[in-house]
């Protein structure tokens, strides 16, 4: 057996490193090299000397950020070596471009499961099935209360809570890269027929999409003057950020709701202020990690983001799967 | 009607904050519904049904069994929900596989009268396959409402205030009088939904129920401006608020709470039925010491409350008193609405009446609250101070032109409650919160110092606000020692004054002392542990007291 120190990916500093290529995955620090799984930004930090990711997340990071950072771009499956290390992206069908990462070296299959989600969703590739000897995933709902309903049928329940209150303004809070899009194509395809509006940072991310591709609806881009009674009986797209605090203020006779995997425990909904909670997640549910780790057929399993004990004693336990623990 | 209805209605009330979204909907639910389902949603959301059928950890234990489920995984997934019911409800929606294709389509009503009084009546091996075919043939949807009734733990916000002015706005009726028609034990059945919706007022049948009660705010300094002429004073008891009816020679005895307790206190229903006149009386129930003149503590009045038929004996040890605070009707005139300095004059007349003419003596378990007479507000003030001397909890002060209306009105009644006591001690323990705090840890325990050791002294849940839990949420996850199943112990570095009731010796806890109605009211950031109280202090405020 090899002692953790062997390992080619390992955890340094709160973040993944393969030391012989020396790359890091998704890095909270600059370094020299950095594999981005996808666009979200906390898996992006500036200050890179060279980011490596899909042609997709590059795209995607340059309309976050800006055109001053150096990115080198792969398709999905396609092999790249850096000091004799097989690397290539696959996808994870968390948010359009995000990726796995497979690193093959003297035979040994390691994968990085990035942010993945197996459930439908058409605005970003399915979910690949992988094989791999090591695999390292996250398992941000890794409990099994997380049970994810179909899409379509949340989206259903979004338009109906619009359609339900048409003297009401519909404020829905969701992430501005991946959830709002995916909730704009499934919503586009309800009974709902109104008016929607996103803000600014949801509007860029739709526009940038659409010039991938990706078929999103028209949405108008909210102004923060805009008369209220024009407002009426349509949904506004908002990122969370903007729900503490006083913008809030610009609107009357509202109802909230945020769409996130969390709003499945009462507890949590209540707590988070929003008067409704839609369950919809781009991450995998307690089931979708258990697939992704028996269709992997991966010897061994790392977990990160997220509490991993109860999934790894379950694994242990009922699967007879070895899960191993990063030193920290 | 289906129990899919009560689910979606319950999805609603849930997840709106405006009150008037929460009447409207029940509006139109009680519109679209029959009346029976009706009068069940009326019990099930004001309250009435915490009725245990099986314990939360009796369901968690099936469903581990039925599907094979380690049970420390439900445990682990019970922390981040910190309900039961719902936890299983959860779980059950990844058991779709054993899921029957014909769903049932269960009314309300049935599931309260019939299915879940059955399950009782089973033995344990025929109940939990009934809960089985349950779960695995009611839409999924009613899950959570299922199991919440089952553990008795069906809540939702929404206020019995919120109930009656939805059926007010129903029928346009005043909601003093559906509030008078929900008062007691409403029983679900066709006809107490028709009754509660009756536009036919009809005071016969009101005859055995209480008026709804009229309580103070607390005190604001605005009051401060007024003479002191104006206003009645009087102690503020600790005991059980009630009414006491008599009407067409029956006696009732009615809690706040909506409960006729007439089984508790036999003794009184006993001695105030030979009293001529018909009256509704408001007043306090206490143990009373009868040679100082005083209410013993309230945990002897605890002895009382749950005990249905107590004996002579237990009579005996824990006499009891009702002392009256105001008159609201008299031989079937209501006179809620004249003025209080006149009620308290017809009060004094109606007691030196039955004192004389009563065949039994009334005094050794009937009296009227005496008044206090403060010259000015200082004065008052030294009253309150000296509360704790009689046992009572400050003043009740009241407007003398006031009627009684219902509810907590604002601007004719006021407690004026004395200080609390108060200690510096330091954080030691804390376990996670359940419900709206799941996933927190909410609940501390503190310490006094004893030499150079913490000893655990109260344990307190409220009064942090939101940000402060979550910060010493954070603080907490930093700083354990040790984790012992939901509990951690803590670096002993954080100080928070907790305030109290009371304080008294106490042989079960390792302090030598327990205090009533902890709760934290500041989080001393500014003090080290060194500077917090010690067990000393603590005895030292006790001897002050007493």
């Amino acid at each position: 057996m090899r002692t953790k120190q062997e390992y080619l990916i390992s955890y340094k500093d709160g973040n993944l490193y393969c030391k012989l290529a020396d790359i890091w995955i998704d890095p909270s620090k600059p370094v020299k090299k950095a594999l981005i799984t996808h666009a979200h930004f906390d898996h992006f930090t500036f200050g890179c000397e060279e980011y490596i990711s899909t042609k997709e997340t590059a795209i995607l990071l340059k309309e976050r950020v800006g055109d001053n950072i150096k990115i080198k771009t792969f398709e999905y499956g396609e092999e790249f070596k850096i000091n004799g290390i097989n690397i290539s992206f696959h996808p994870s069908g968390h948010i359009l471009g995000s990726s796995q990462i497979r690193f093959i070296f003297a035979e040994e299959k390691w994968l990085i499961s990035g942010d993945f989600k197996l459930q439908k969703d058409q605005t970003c590739k399915q979910y690949e099935i992988v094989k791999t000897d090591y695999l390292i995933s996250e398992c941000t709902f890794g409990l099994p209360i997380f049970k994810w309903d179909e899409s379509s049928k949340i989206a259903n329940d979004i338009s109906k809570w619009i359609t339900n209150s048409p003297e009401k303004t519909s404020l829905l809070f969701c992430y501005s890269l991946g959830k709002a899009q995916r909730l704009l194509n499934e919503i586009s395809q309800t009974n709902f027929k109104g008016n929607i509006y996103s803000h600014g940072s949801i509007h860029k991310m739709n526009n940038t999409y659409r010039e991938l591709g990706i078929d999103i609806k028209d949405t108008i881009k909210i102004e923060n003057k805009k008369k209220i009674d024009e407002l009426k009986g349509s949904l506004i797209l908002l990122p969370p950020s903007l729900s503490k605090g006083s913008y809030l203020k610009n609107y009357k006779n509202i109802q909230t709701a945020f769409a996130s995997g969390w709003m499945s425990i009462r507890a949590l909904r209540k707590r988070s202020g929003y008067d409704k909670g839609f369950v919809i997640s781009d991450h995998a549910d307690w089931d979708g990690i258990l697939e992704v780790v028996k269709k992997s057929e991966a010897k061994n399993v790392f977990f990160h983001h997220g509490d991993s004990e109860a999934l790894s004693k379950y694994l242990v336990e009922k699967e007879s799967i070895n899960v191993l623990f990063f030193g920290k | 009607m289906s129990l899919k209805k009560f689910s979606e209605l319950f999805g609603d009330l849930d997840s709106i904050n405006s009150t008037n979204n929460k009447i409207e909907i029940l509006k139109n639910y009680f519109l679209s519904n029959d009346p029976i389902d009706n009068s069940w949603a009326i019990y099930l959301l004001t309250g009435k049904s915490n009725k245990r059928f099986i314990s939360g950890r009796y369901l968690k234990n099936l469903f581990s069994q039925i599907y094979e489920y380690p049970q420390w995984l439900i445990d682990t997934c019970y922390l981040k929900v910190g309900d039961s019911a719902e936890v299983i409800t959860l779980l059950l929606k990844n058991k779709t596989n054993f899921r029957k294709k014909e769903l049932s389509n269960i009314s309300l009503n049935e599931l309260l009268s019939e299915t879940i009084p059955a399950l009782s009546k089973l033995n344990e091996e025929e109940k939990n396959l009934e809960i089985k075919n349950l779960w695995e043939t009611l839409p999924e949807d009613n899950h959570l409402i299922f199991n919440k009734i089952l553990t008795g733990t069906f809540r939702v916000g929404v206020s019995i205030g919120l109930i009656i002015k939805s059926i007010s706005k129903l029928i346009n009726i005043d909601e003093e009088i559906i509030s008078h028609r929900l008062m007691g034990n409403f029983k679900p059945s066709i006809d107490s939904y028709k009754f509660l919706i009756n536009k036919n007022i009809n005071l016969q049948e009101l005859n055995s129920k209480p008026f709804p009660f009229l309580l103070a705010n607390a005190i604001e300094d605005k009051i401060f401006k007024n003479s002191i002429n104006d206003f009645q004073f009087e102690w503020k008891y600790d005991g059980i608020r009630m009414q006491l009816i008599k009407r067409s020679g029956s006696v009732s005895l009615w809690t706040r709470g909506q409960e006729l307790v007439n089984e508790s206190f036999p003794e009184l229903v006993e001695k105030m039925s030979h009293i001529k006149d018909d009256f509704v009386l408001d007043g306090e129930l206490l143990v009373w010491n009868f040679k100082e003149e005083i209410a013993f503590d309230f945990s002897l009045l605890q002895k009382r409350i749950n005990r249905k038929s107590p004996t002579r004996s237990i009579q005996i040890k824990y006499p009891i008193i009702f002392i009256a605070y105001d008159l609201l009707e008299i031989n079937g005139r209501d006179i809620r609405e004249i003025k209080l300095e006149n009620r308290r004059i017809e009060l004094e007349k109606y007691f030196s009446k039955w004192q004389i003419k009563t065949e039994n003596n009334i005094s050794d378990i009937f009296k009227i609250c005496d008044l206090i007479f403060p010259k000015d507000w200082p004065d008052a003030l030294n009253y309150k101070e000296k509360s704790r001397e009689n046992n009572t909890e400050g003043l009740i002060i009241k407007k003398k032109t006031s009627i009684y209306s219902s509810g907590r009105k604002k601007g004719i009644w006021w407690k004026y409650k004395v200080d609390p006591m108060q200690l510096d001690a330091v954080l030691i323990y804390a376990k996670g919160g359940s419900g709206r705090r799941a996933g927190l840890y909410t609940d501390y325990s503190f310490a006094l110092w004893k030499d150079k050791e913490l000893i655990k002294f109260a344990s307190a849940y409220s009064g942090l606000t939101n940000i402060e839990i979550k910060e010493l949420d954070k603080w907490i996850r930093k700083n354990t020692i040790e984790k012992f199943g939901p509990v951690r112990s803590l670096k002993p570095e954080m100080v928070f004054e907790i305030s109290f009731e009371k304080i008294q010796i106490s042989k079960r806890h390792k302090s030598g002392i327990a205090v009533r109605f902890p709760r934290i009211t500041k989080w001393r950031k500014d003090k080290k542990i060194n500077d917090a109280d010690s067990l000393e202090n603590a005895y030292e405020l006790m001897k002050k007291i007493s």
